[in-house]
């Protein structure tokens, strides 16, 4: 069994907690877990958190998928979607975890927390995070089906 | 001089992932197109049109950082060139 990442566990490979933001980044290998990241992105002025799970669907016989990184540009492409959030909306924390490697249906694939006094806010960041995520990080995945395989199409970002 | 390559998802079904690529000194990015269209080979459709240029959906970068696939900047001996198609994740 692969092990859990959370806030709390400095296990998640390349993962980083920036002082100030206090805020993590991260592409892991590891099963992602959703409470201990929730719990760890918790402070004392924040009166909502907004977390969209991205999962893996049966999507007409999917049985599993395999994702793959360009991790040094992912990471920093992250950190950038995190810094225009902050910047852009009255929020005070963005967390982002991005698995990749094999995963089976049912399986999380991403985690985001954004942490904010009021809820509208938190909601905004969120849905613009996961939207610039799928625009510009560059991770891809592909389908195993019992008959075949097939890359999922990209968005077409310029 | 010796620029490396990285492919991802089809492409580097197609190139292999870490390779590298030998271009004379102060050669562009369109040696190392050139160099890779050859190593595709009959696959090399689903990186460059009939035509040999790369397809329009494909992203170039340069040491991390996306360059026009005309870019007539010199190389530098190292250098990493990474092309993929549109990304997937989330």
């Amino acid at each position: 069994m692969p092990s859990r990442t959370g806030m709390r566990s400095p296990s998640s490979r390349r993962s980083r907690v920036d002082e100030g933001v206090k805020a993590m980044i991260g592409i892991t290998r590891d099963v992602i877990d959703a409470g201990a990241m929730i719990e760890a992105a918790k402070r004392p002025g924040m009166g909502a958190l907004v977390t969209f799970c991205g999962v893996v669907r049966d999507d007409g016989g999917v049985e599993r998928m395999e994702l793959e990184v360009y991790e040094e540009v992912a990471i920093r492409e992250l950190e950038a979607i995190r810094d225009e959030a902050m910047r852009e909306y009255p929020i005070e924390s963005v967390d982002i975890v991005h698995r990749v490697g094999t995963l089976s249906v049912g399986e999380t694939i991403l985690l985001i927390v954004v942490g904010a006094g009021h809820r509208k806010e938190a909601f905004a960041a969120c849905e613009y995070i996961i939207d610039r995520l799928k625009q510009t990080v560059p991770i891809w995945k592909k389908e195993f089906y019992r008959d075949g395989e097939r890359w999922v199409p990209g968005e077409y970002a310029d | 001089m010796k620029i490396r390559v990285k492919a991802f998802a089809r492409f580097r079904e197609i190139l292999g992932s870490d390779l590298a690529v030998e271009v004379p000194d102060g050669a562009t990015m369109a040696a190392v197109l050139a160099a890779l269209r050859d190593r595709a080979g009959d696959e090399s459709g689903a990186i460059f049109d009939e035509a040999g240029a790369l397809r329009t959906h494909v992203i170039l970068m340069r040491n991390g950082k996306r360059v026009k696939r005309d870019d007539s900047d010199a190389l530098a001996d190292g250098d990493e060139v990474a092309l993929f198609p549109p990304v997937a994740g989330g």
